[in-house]
């Protein structure tokens, strides 16, 4: 009694300045949610708005509602009702959501607006169904599933990629990214950005200057051209598991010059630091960044023996040979399960190096070496390191101008190994007689579920014949599945993977 | 946002989407081990069918039954087939863009690799071409700066500016040729781009038809299931209806049956109770009636009895007292006996360990007599021989007694003899002739004959006809010895001097040889003894069985072989004493007698003419021996078995002419002369008398006078002794007083 008493105090004095705000909140209000607040508690505030003299108003009203036919009890607007509204209007100042019972808690978080500063709801606000709408309101597509299930997660996620990428060095203030740590780094698990921007300076200079000039020029201020130093953001976000990272600007348009494109040494060092320090990431993806052997080197000499990092992700880059080598260390001094270096410049001794480092491995599952040029000597070496591996579960060989002596080889391994679940060797010179070696090595095979065979010149009745086998041991593999357990995830799992690879 | 994003965006949903769908099937069929398990069942079941249905049994409903649960299966499982084929062929589309795509990047990757080596060698080729020409041109500048013509110079120049020109065109040349290249480059790339973002709008149209596809064939999948399902329910829920509606007809049936049976029963039970009354009304009232009548008996009949029971209840309280009495006194006679039975018991157990103590008693009592029995048989035996010793000595001392008796007698009967032969010839003057009675002759008991053993008799007998032979025959062999059964004495001679000869195997060799210095006599002695011995001949019985066992049969030979001219008197008697052989022995004795007698006789005749006719002893022929000795042996067993008792009476003396003989002797003088003797008597008798009283007068006379001499000397010794003289009246001046 004595809060509603005190708040009806309280609203007097500022009584119009509130009503103005309230007006003009209510009507976003209205807009945004619809039809959600109920009408009698509008028509009160309404009335009062309309009328500074209290007075009047109150004989106004009297005599309204002695002649008003159809005033009911009903109509009169609970205390509760009021207080919540109240409470509502002036959650941004006197944010109260705590210490009410939960279904008035409910009710208010139904009525909050998204708009709200995140300084006040971040860390004060849990409901879902808020951030849904907070969410719904920024962007149009929304997936929940990539951010856990989680809407605040992905509200703040996405705010924070946001910021990153529109980050623009020296020009923005990084307190803008600093002030949001505190409220997000409890939230935050998975940072995704897929553009940095350059310093803004340099595009200004050199926006009036010609194109032509701009790939000679560029060359000449590199050093200056450094991303955003991530350091300090990941060392806050407590719960960080996932990096995924493209050094790399969007829409550019007529404004493309090559050094908007450039992974400096400095957001080398930079990222190799921060990741380094960051104990609880499991995933890092560094794509479409003009990685090179020696960069790849910084960052997986500091991946070496981290502790949880499970995938790592360097494609589309250019890392050749030592780089690979760098990889297959790190194969061997962490838990790495997924390493992805397709796109990359990787040549037989590399690959001799990663099938080195795969013989004796046990955590990796999946290596793509996708369009990348192994050719039959370290096709060869894998093949080898298969005969020894038993963990190993998706091998993604495809465009490596592969042929016929390393399918004898993987003819034996088929027949030898029973882990490897998908082995794509699509876009490579099998040949014919390639072709019906693995197709023997298949007839002795009864995990293998997928082959990819496509453009490697292999000829259609064999790779008819492996689609029968594998089609066998998909079947064998769902009654597998199907008994021991009611889960029939093989076949269905398939699909996505392949779009996904 | 941008379209491979978006793509990203819209594949979960559809990964999602899908999953679901394929899920939905397996899940729908709740287990998917049942399911296995009813497939197998199902099949097993379908088999099964099939093999009935060959056997002519047809099952259709639980067949269409089975056929309409396959076919929701069968949807099932070609809408999961189809749709994998579907997703796989999709992807596969799908992912070809990217497959060719990467082909197509590495084949540009060769080609640009092979160009760009090219223009490399290119490069580097243009670069040594262009150092040449440089340097040439340096060269000769220096060559150059030698010349002093102008025009030289000036031509040199030119010359050089002509071949620089020359190079910076090859450079120009080679430059534009990089930008000509660069800008075909620029080209492709725009070109690349475009065929890009041709393929991404193709992917994406894929992808899209894609997704259209499947979620169209998802559906319609979905639909066919849920068709099949349906159609699979409708055909259940009609066979269902069908059934309920066969099974409610049915039902409908057997309700009217059942109503319409039980109408019938109704009725009928209707009739049945009216009958049942009217009988039970009528039985009622006969019942009724003969219950009344019962009651008035019973009550009748109760009075009886309370009457009878006043009276029991009268005897039973009687009986009550009389029981009680009995009770209290069957607790005292209980009591008495208890105490009874008590003592008895007390005595019982004295009696016990009496008897036990009695039992232990007659035990040693036993064990003691026992003890005093052997005793007494050893005591007996001794007895025994004491008695069979005091008999001999009885015997002895008998024979002695009776010899001494006998004697005296004897001497008494001389002496009375002599006083009688006195008597007769002093005192009467007759002539006196002695008596003569058998008895007188008689020495020893009577008919004590000794048994003389066998050998005795022989040796008797020998030493008999020795002395015969030697008084040649002199006195007729007349009873020599005092046996009743005599036999010719040369007959048993010779009969045993046959067998003595015939039966020397009875006799040791050892024997023999000792008596080989003998005499002839004494060697026929000692011979038939040892004979006799061994054939068990002990006593003279046997002996003269044995010597008549000859005799008989050498007469029953001579009777059967021999018809002697012998009397037939004497065949006569031997067929008779054949016929009696078995005859008491006093007869045999008799016999023998006679016939010995006879034979004798006929000896004696046969004597005389010894040469004509062999004697009948001889006849004997010695190999006849042997049987007759064999069976003599065989008989004389027989009676020697039986014989072994009567022994002991044998030691019985007959004492019955023992009286008759002392009976004898004391009659020896006859009771005429005894009264001659009285008479004789008397008269001496006086005659003594006579004689003794002058004897005693005489004895008187001397006697008195004998007295008077001795009363003298007395009276002279005491009047000589000394003591007379002391004394002051000396007796003999009293003495000499009186008498004087």
């Amino acid at each position: 009694m004595q809060e509603t008493v005190t708040t009806s105090a309280l609203l007097d004095p500022s009584h119009s300045s509130v009503s103005t705000q309230d007006k003009s909140s209510t009507g976003g209000h209205t807009s945004s949610t619809g039809p959600q607040p109920s009408k009698p508690s509008i028509t009160p505030v309404s009335a009062k708005s309309r009328n500074p003299h209290p007075g009047a108003n109150f004989h106004r009203m009297r005599r309204i509602i002695a002649e008003d036919p159809e005033w009911s009890l009903a109509i009169v607007p609970l205390l509760t009702e009021l207080c919540i509204q109240h409470i509502i209007r002036n959650f941004q100042n006197n944010p109260i959501l705590k210490q009410m019972l939960p279904e008035h808690q409910q009710k208010v978080l139904n009525h909050l607006s998204p708009d709200l500063p995140l300084a006040v709801t971040a860390n004060l606000i849990d409901n879902e169904n808020y951030w849904l709408r907070c969410c719904m309101q920024r962007w149009p597509v929304c997936h929940v599933a990539h951010h856990g299930g989680s809407w605040k997660r992905m509200f703040f996620e996405r705010h924070l990629e946001n910021l990153l990428k529109h980050f623009i060095p020296g020009t923005t203030d990084p307190a803008v990214i600093l002030d949001l740590l505190p409220l997000c780094r409890n939230y935050v698990r998975r940072v995704h950005v897929d553009q940095f921007l350059p310093p803004v300076q340099i595009p200004a200079q050199l926006r009036p200057g010609d194109q032509s000039d701009s790939g000679s020029e560029g060359e000449m201020e590199e050093p200056t051209v450094d991303h955003y130093q991530l350091g300090d953001l990941v060392a806050g976000l407590s719960h960080l598991e996932e990096l995924d990272l493209v050094y790399d600007v969007k829409d550019c348009g007529m404004n493309f010059e090559w050094n908007l494109f450039l992974f400096t040494y400095r957001d080398c060092h930079s990222l190799a630091a921060a990741i380094k320090a960051c104990h609880t990431l499991k995933i890092f993806k560094l794509t479409r960044s003009k990685v090179d052997d020696d960069k790849a080197r910084i960052i997986i000499r500091s991946l070496l023996d981290h502790p949880v990092l499970e995938e790592l992700d360097l494609s589309h880059n250019l890392i050749g040979d030592r780089g690979a080598r760098g990889a297959a260390k790190l194969l061997n001094h962490s838990r790495l399960r997924v390493l992805n270096l397709a796109n990359n410049q990787v040549r037989a001794p590399g690959a001799q190096s990663l099938a080195h480092a795969l013989a004796h491995n046990t955590n990796l599952i999946s290596l793509n070496l996708r369009l990348n040029c192994i050719e039959d000597e370290g096709g060869q070496a894998l093949a080898h390191a298969l005969q020894t591996n038993k963990c190993l579960t998706t091998l993604h060989l495809g465009g490596n101008e592969l042929s016929e002596p390393t399918a004898t080889l993987l003819s034996q391994v088929l027949a030898i190994n029973t882990t490897l679940t998908s082995i794509n060797l699509s876009c490579n010179h099998i040949g014919l007689d390639g072709g019906k070696q693995l197709l023997e090595g298949m007839s002795d095979n009864k995990t293998l579920l997928e082959f990819d065979l496509r453009l490697s010149d292999v000829a259609q009745e064999s790779e008819y014949l492996i689609g029968q086998a594998l089609y066998a041991n998909r079947e064998a593999a769902r009654q597998r599945a199907l008994n021991p357990s009611h889960f029939m995830s093989t076949i269905t799992a398939n699909g996505p993977e392949n779009s996904v690879g | 946002m941008n379209p491979p994003g978006s793509l990203a965006g819209l594949d979960p949903n559809l990964d999602e989407h899908l999953s679901t769908q394929i899920l939905a099937p397996s899940v729908h069929s709740d287990n998917p081990q049942e399911r296995i398990q009813a497939r197998r069942l199902r099949i097993a079941a379908r088999l099964e069918a099939r093999r009935r249905e060959a056997l002519g049994e047809y099952l259709d409903g639980k067949k269409e039954s089975e056929e309409d649960q396959s076919k929701s299966y069968k949807q099932k499982e070609e809408s999961r087939l189809k749709l994998a084929k579907l997703l796989l062929c999709g992807t596969e589309l799908v992912t070809n863009i990217q497959v060719a795509i990467d082909i197509r990047e590495i084949h540009r990757r060769v080609e640009e690799e092979e160009i760009k080596r090219q223009r490399i060698e290119k490069l580097e080729n243009e670069v040594k071409t262009s150092q040449d020409k440089f340097d040439e041109i340096t060269s000769k500048w220096e060559e150059g700066k030698q010349k002093r013509i102008p025009q030289e110079l000036w031509e040199m120049l030119n010359t050089q500016q002509l071949h620089c020109a020359g190079l910076l065109e090859d450079k120009n040349k080679l430059i534009s040729e990089l930008q000509q290249e660069l800008k075909t480059k620029d080209d492709q790339y725009v070109k690349d781009l475009k065929k890009q973002s041709d393929d991404i709008c193709l992917l994406l149209e894929r992808m899209e038809e894609q997704v259209k596809n499947v979620m169209k064939t998802f559906r319609e999948e979905l639909y066919n299931i849920e068709k099949a399902f349906e159609v699979e329910r409708q055909e259940l829920l009609a066979s269902n209806k069908k059934k309920w509606e066969r099974a409610l007809q049915a039902h409908n049936a057997k309700e009217l049956e059942y109503l319409t049976n039980r109408m019938k029963k109704v009725e009928d039970y209707e009739k049945q109770l009216n009958r049942q009354r009217i009988w039970d009304c009528e039985e009622y009232n006969t019942i009724k009636i003969k219950l009344e009548q019962d009651v008035q008996i019973l009550e009748q009949q109760l009075q009886q009895r309370k009457a009878i029971y006043q009276l029991n209840q009268e005897k039973l309280e009687y009986n009550l007292q009389v029981l009680k009495k009995r009770d209290e006194e069957s607790t005292v006679i209980k009591s008495q006996q208890k105490r009874k039975i008590n003592r008895l018991h007390d005595i019982l157990n004295n009696l016990r360990s009496k008897y036990a103590k009695q039992i232990k008693q007659f035990q040693e009592e036993n064990q003691s007599l026992t003890l005093d029995y052997k005793r007494l048989v050893l005591q007996f035996k001794e007895l025994q021989k004491a008695m069979r010793h005091f008999a001999l000595i009885d015997d002895e001392k008998f024979r002695e007694i009776w010899l001494m008796n006998e004697e005296e007698a004897k001497d008494l009967i001389a002496r009375a003899f002599d006083v009688d032969r006195i008597i007769h010839t002093h005192h009467l003057g007759l002539p006196w002739t002695a008596p003569d009675f058998w008895f007188l002759k008689n020495v020893g008991p009577i008919s004590q004959q000794p048994q003389k053993s066998a050998t005795q008799i022989v040796e008797e007998m020998l030493m008999h006809t020795e002395e015969e032979e030697a008084e040649e025959a002199a006195s007729e062999p007349e009873s020599y010895l005092d046996l009743p059964k005599q036999i010719s004495e040369k007959t048993t001679k010779k009969i045993l001097m046959l067998l003595c000869d015939e039966s020397g195997f009875l006799i040791e060799s050892k024997l023999l040889s000792l008596l080989l210095p003998l005499e002839q006599n004494e060697c026929y002695l000692l011979r038939l003894d040892a004979i006799f011995s061994a054939l068990g001949i002990e006593s003279e019985d046997d002996l003269y069985k044995l010597v008549n066992f000859f005799l008989k049969y050498r007469a029953h030979r001579l009777s059967s072989s021999l018809q002697i001219k012998s009397c037939s008197q004497a065949s006569m008697e031997k067929a008779s004493m054949e016929e009696t052989s078995m005859g008491s022995e006093l007869e045999l004795a008799e016999q023998t007698e006679m016939e010995g007698a006879k034979e004798e006789s006929l000896v004696e005749g046969e004597k005389e003419e010894e040469e004509e006719t062999p004697p009948s002893p001889w006849d004997i022929h010695p190999n006849d021996v042997l049987k007759i000795l064999e069976a003599f042996v065989m008989g004389l067993k027989k009676p020697r078995d039986s014989r072994a008792p009567p022994r002991v009476q044998k030691n019985m003396r007959n004492n019955s002419k023992d009286s008759e003989y002392w009976q004898a002797l004391t009659t020896v003088i006859p009771s005429s002369k005894q009264n001659l003797w009285d008479a004789l008597y008397t008269a001496l008798e006086k005659y003594h008398i006579v004689l003794t009283q002058r004897a005693k007068l005489l004895l008187e006379n001397s006697s008195l006078e004998q007295r008077n001499t001795e009363l003298q000397a007395l009276l002279q010794q005491y009047l000589n002794s000394k003591i007379n003289s002391e004394l002051q009246v000396p007796p003999t001046q009293v003495l000499r007083v009186p008498t004087k």
